[in-house]
């Protein structure tokens, strides 16, 4: 174990009176008990490109999320240009011109590459002129041609890593990070990557490169930094340090020999055996496993290897063959023929709120059960039999699973997968967040069961691991296999040089490399925009008139159509704001009563023979209320954790009660003169209808080009990446309840008009029929997309339906039918139009 | 990561479910409310008055019943309310006091029910529809057939039905034994049937589930299949107690029976069910509207009651909700940390 002594600043012939751009003293992070970075110390001076060396799991992206504030670290302190600063956060790190490109780019898919860069910039950024040629500059500085207005989720992933390096070059940055960059470009943007790298160096900029192939290393560094399990190994410059010297830093951890002794003898019969297998990250897999032989999957993190894992278990779709006992096995009956072991225990491995017995047996019930009942010996039997075999160590048998050790929980995880008496068995990080003592156990367990016949696959990103566990290690690098090693061939250098020094490059994994996108017409662009059911909608909401003319001429009278939208306005205002609520990917049952409720409270202020102050003073009382129900919806969901339903269900009952204390039955008649001013029309078009499309084009257009809307849309496509674009999270959310209740008061006001009375028992319906109207409008209820001006054309339809109903002679029911069937076909259209357009990438 | 106590195996087994801290608050609650009650306002819990009260709170406790299954999905059903209206006007308006008649009534209200849920599973399971929108398009088409069958006026309730759903036995009403048999064969199949295991495994973590080659999807949309069934039988409930049942009888029970599930304990993100503790509830529920009216809380109070009691409910689980949010960030942040 060769541990290379720091060197200071002096040794590497940097100039020591130049200060550091970026100094990180004694640095140390901790998740729950788990330390991911231990005591780092690092220089990072201008003008040069550090990189920072080591494997999975070294504690790289640690770091890099600690300078640019997405973590706080435990212990220790960050220095930038000689200040020190705490606590950093992200939108602090952007003032002090820290700039980043994410590993997994911070790209918001709702938002349209335009809008992604101008929510991720500062304003500034755009000042000085046309924004759009702005923009087009940056993306082709790096070589990405693809029009402003696409959606960033139609882009392929290289061309989502450039848009994120696009961002992160815009400005001139001080220190610019770039984690792990390269993983998905081909050679020219690679090359384009490093030739824009070297000339911001040039000019200053202090670089930080992260990386984990020595290949890039030679070509772009000045000076590296080694992690390995989260410690400092060592800084060095670049040219003085051998690839040997490096590779004996990355890896060198020696493990106490107690892996259990590997397979011995000739080739053994093959009962597992993988061919051509090629699916989403990977392709062309093809292995043997022979009886008794643990095959190892190894590489460096996401080169396909937990794809491939995941197809092995049938939880994506490939194409080749899987063998089992010489037998192809059909595609659907893979998830329960195998065992998956998933690397996420937490999320795919256990069930948090359910007991040890019950995670473990979850699969087998059916062999505990007779015609169905649950037989609670046998259960119990078994488990007690399994968790003997494996040695688990537990409370009860009914103890809450997430009370055991990390490596108990995976214990138990493999017993379920032993007691479903597995074809085989795919473990994934089977070791990950487990403690030295169990990790040995899982071993044990592991070789048994190959020993006992059945096929295990493990793949890990701890190469020594490997070397101690498995007889063929099959090493994947840009989802293709690199290397396969067998017997005395399989250490950690060689499966750590095999994935390190692999230089593919320009994977073909399925998926278009870089390449101009220019061939999108505007027509083509409008049907994928938010906007795109507005066309379909006005024709609908124009035949249904013209059809109901047919039936009834009365039907298009002035009268008929000005009090159409007439209750289309109250309605529209309200479904406005139910919009902004599903934008942010929640929603708000509460504004039905809200609405009822103001008209409430106005009905005390609002009346005939109020002077003009008492009346002002109502319409006052109504926005404030209003802003207040919607604070305290937003802050009981940001703050106490309640989920949108509920916090604005509690909310629903409690305006419901307070309406009826306010006034038991109709009383206190609004101010006519009020109400003709409401009521007032130009010809027959309510000017209260103009205004709502007024404020709908208005609110379109701020949701398209200002900061808010953005950070709107933002919060309700990915709260995460919004995040860490610096957006102000809960602010935004609470501001957007703000909002939605607000317009909720706008549409109150018009309820007030058409009712002319306070009635506690008036509103209710707007909350149903306003989610509705936002439904038929196209917004999506995953949040981030949405329209206004659907919204609107939502109500009018709405509204002319239940209106046509009577006109028709219809009865009532159909009112009701109209409405079911409206909500559930529009819905089902747009899940349809949705889904297609997302498969084909 | 800190090791349990090394307990060898032989020692599993002894240790019982401790107690859900749903059950506990629920029943501590509960046995606060009967003694103010006792003392404050002993016509609520006298027998003249339970008699009274009982009926309605074993009917929330039934649609709570039916509530909880979807919730633990992870789902939401709106349509509760078109499926309690839809069962109370199928049961009275068919027969129309002819007590021959009432039998064929019955059947074609279950049948209906079971329509409504598969529809609403398949939307929700299959199509993957939000659970909202998909039942609130339920709701209005069931309330379209209400109309269709009743036009909306009431029909006197048919004399076997109320002897069956709302008479006495032993000075119990009938309601109750309903509601307890029901509250019985949820927990037996739930708790003691393979299949039942399988649903709650799916409502704790879908994913794990889906991981582990279950099938996700058919058990999710049989939620919505069940929930209607119950909201079938409290209908059938209502239409036997109430002499003169409107068309909207279900409008007033869609919040009790949220406020019923979330107070028991079941998270609205999915999870483990209560059926115990949610029928205790209900009774709580009921018990609380009866001692604020006995006190002198005007009747309009009552559901400024019921919303307190609903923001305490998730307010003491929110606790629990916040550690299983920690275990979800940081898995999120292994996602940005994946070095």
């Amino acid at each position: 174990m060769t541990v290379i002594d720091t060197i200071t600043a002096s040794e590497t012939g940097h100039n020591p009176v130049t200060a550091p751009a970026l100094r990180l003293t004694g640095v140390t992070k901790y998740f729950a008990s788990v330390a991911a970075l231990v005591d780092v110390s690092v220089d990072i001076y201008p003008g040069e490109v550090h990189a920072i060396l080591g494997e999975n799991g070294a504690g790289k992206s640690t770091l890099m999320n600690i300078i640019s504030g997405v973590l706080q670290p435990s212990e220790g302190k960050l220095e930038v240009a000689g200040d020190p600063v705490s606590p950093m956060t992200p939108s602090r790190s952007t003032e002090l011109g820290i700039s980043i490109a994410y590993q997994h780019p911070a790209v918001l898919n709702d938002l349209t590459v335009l809008e992604n860069l101008r929510v991720a910039l500062p304003d500034e950024v755009f000042a000085g002129g046309d924004s759009l040629k702005i923009a087009r500059d940056m993306l082709d500085a790096v070589g990405l041609h693809v029009p402003l207005n696409a959606r960033a989720a139609d882009l392929p992933v290289p061309q989502r890593h450039l848009l994120e390096i696009a961002k992160a070059l815009a400005v001139q940055p001080r220190i610019l990070i770039m984690d792990e960059p390269t993983a998905a470009l081909d050679q020219d943007a690679t090359d384009m990557l490093f030739a824009r790298i070297r000339a911001l160096a040039a000019q200053g900029t202090a670089v930080i490169y992260i990386t984990h192939r020595m290949a890039e290393l030679r070509q772009i560094a000045d000076r590296v930094t080694v992690l390995r399990d989260g410690r400092m190994r060592g800084t060095s410059l670049a040219n003085d340090v051998t690839d040997q010297a490096l590779l004996d830093m990355i890896v060198g951890r020696s493990l106490v020999s107690a892996f259990p002794p590997k397979a011995v003898g000739a080739a053994a019969t093959i009962n597992f055996a993988v061919r051509g297998l090629t699916g989403k990250n990977f392709s062309d897999v093809s292995f043997d496993v022979g009886r008794g032989r643990i095959i190892g999957i190894a590489g460096v993190d996401g080169n396909g290897q937990a794809e491939l894992m995941r197809a092995l278990a049938g939880l994506l779709p490939y194409t080749g063959q899987v063998l089992l006992n010489g037998d192809a096995l059909k595609a659907d009956t893979l998830s329960r023929t195998a065992a998956y072991m998933p690397a996420d225990r937490h999320e795919e491995g256990l069930a948090a709120d359910l007991t040890v017995r019950e995670n473990a047996t979850f699969t087998a019930l059916d062999r505990f059960a007779s015609g169905g009942v649950m037989n609670r010996s046998r259960e119990l039997a078994d488990v007690r039999d399994i968790f003997g075999q494996l040695a688990v160590k537990t409370p009860g048998l009914d103890a809450k699973v997430l009370s055991l050790s990390g490596g108990n929980q995976q214990k138990i995880v493999m017993s379920r997968a032993l007691l479903s008496r597995p074809g085989y068995i795919i473990a994934d990080q089977p070791t990950q967040g487990v403690d030295v003592g169990a990790r040995f156990e899982i071993y044990r367990i592991l070789r048994e069961v190959s020993d006992a016949g059945t096929p295990v696959i493990v793949n890990s990103s701890d190469a020594a691991e490997l070397e101690g566990l498995c007889d063929t290690v099959v090493v994947m690098s840009r989802g293709r296999v690199a290397q396969v090693l067998e017997g005395d061939a399989i250490t950690e250098e060689r499966i750590v040089g095999a994935a390190v020094q692999a230089e593919t490059h320009a994977p073909n994994m399925g998926e278009p490399t870089v390449q101009v996108q220019k061939s999108r017409g505007g027509w083509r662009h409008l049907v994928q925009s938010d906007n795109a059911t507005a066309i379909p909608l006005a024709a609908v909401i124009v035949l249904l008139g013209l059809y109901v003319f047919g039936q009834n001429a009365n039907y298009l009278s002035a009268f008929n159509i000005s009090n159409i939208l007439l209750l289309a306005t109250a309605l529209g205002f309200i479904a406005m704001g139910q919009t902004i609520a599903l934008l942010m990917g929640g929603i708000d049952l509460s504004v039905g009563p809200l609405a009822g409720f103001l008209v409430v409270v106005g009905s005390f202020f609002i009346n005939d023979g109020q002077g003009a102050s008492t009346i002002a003073l109502g319409f006052v009382l109504m926005f404030a209320c209003a802003a207040v129900v919607g604070a305290v919806n937003g802050s009981l969901m940001r703050y106490a954790n309640f989920t949108p339903i509920a916090a604005t269900l509690a909310m629903y009952i409690g305006l419901q009660g307070l309406s009826f204390v306010l006034r038991d039955g109709p009383g206190g008649y609004i101010n006519f003169t009020v109400m003709d001013w409401l009521t007032w029309k130009l010809g027959p078009i309510p000017v209260a209808f103009i205004v709502l499309i007024v404020f709908g084009i208005t609110a379109e257009i701020l949701l398209r080009r200002s900061r808010g809307g953005w950070q709107l849309r933002a919060v309700g496509s990915d709260e995460g990446a919004a995040r860490r674009l610096g957006v102000r999270v809960n602010r935004v959310f609470i501001l957007g309840y703000v909002a939605v209740s607000l317009l909720t008061a706008c549409g109150a006001v018009m309820l007030m008009a058409q009712i002319g009375v306070g009635d506690p028992s008036q509103g209710i319906t707007y909350t149903l029929s306003s989610i509705t109207a936002v439904v038929l409008g196209g917004t999506s209820l995953r949040g981030g997309r949405g329209t206004f001006i659907g919204t609107i054309l939502g109500a009018v339809l709405l509204t002319e339906v239940l209106n046509a109903v009577s006109f028709l002679g219809l009865s009532q029911a159909y009112q009701y039918f109209f409405q079911g069937a409206l909500i559930v076909v529009a819905a089902l259209i747009y899940a349809t139009a949705r889904s297609r357009a997302e498969a084909p990438t | 990561m800190t090791q349990t106590a090394d307990i060898a195996a032989p020692r599993l087994g002894l240790t019982q479910i401790p107690l859900a801290r749903g059950f506990v608050t629920v029943a501590a609650s509960t046995i606060v409310l009967v003694i103010l009650c006792l003392i404050f306002a002993p016509s609520a819990v006298s027998y003249g008055g339970l008699a009274g009260s009982l009926p309605f709170a074993a009917v929330i406790a039934i649609v709570g019943l039916g509530q909880m299954l979807v919730v633990q999905q992870g789902g939401f059903d709106l349509s509760l309310a078109g499926g309690v209206s839809l069962s109370v006007v199928m049961v009275t308006h068919y027969p129309s006091g002819d007590n021959a008649q009432l039998l064929p009534a019955v059947m074609i209200a279950f049948s209906l029910a079971i329509a409504a849920g598969l529809a609403n599973g398949f939307l929700v399971g299959v199509m993957r529809l939000n659970a909202i929108v998909a039942t609130i398009g339920m709701n209005a088409l069931l309330y379209g057939v209400v109309f269709a069958v009743s036009g909306g006026v009431p029909r006197t309730t048919t004399p076997l039905l109320a002897q069956i759903a709302g008479g006495k036995t032993l000075g119990i009403p009938h309601s109750v034994f309903f509601a307890l048999a029901i509250l019985a064969l949820v927990t037996f199949v739930m708790k003691k049937t393979a299949a039942g295991r399988r649903f709650e495994v799916i409502g704790a973590n879908p994913l794990a589930a889906h991981a582990a080659g279950l099938r996700v999807r058919l058990y999710q949309a049989m939620a919505y299949v069940c929930a209607q069934l119950h909201y079938c039988v409290a209908g059938i409930m209502i239409a036997g107690i109430t002499r003169e049942p409107t068309a909207f009888q279900g409008d007033a029970l869609l919040l009790p029976s949220v406020a019923v599930v979330v107070l028991a304990g079941t998270s609205l993100l999915g999870g483990r069910g209560f059926p115990v503790t949610t029928v205790i509830a209900a009774f709580f529920l009921n018990l609380l509207s009866q001692f604020a009216l006995s006190v002198g809380v005007p009747f309009s109070a009552q559901t400024i009651i019921q919303a307190l009691a609903l923001v305490f409910g998730i307010g003491v689980y929110s606790i629990q909700w916040r550690r299983q949010n920690t275990i979800k960030e940081k898995s999120k942040m292994e996602d940005t940390d994946n070095a």
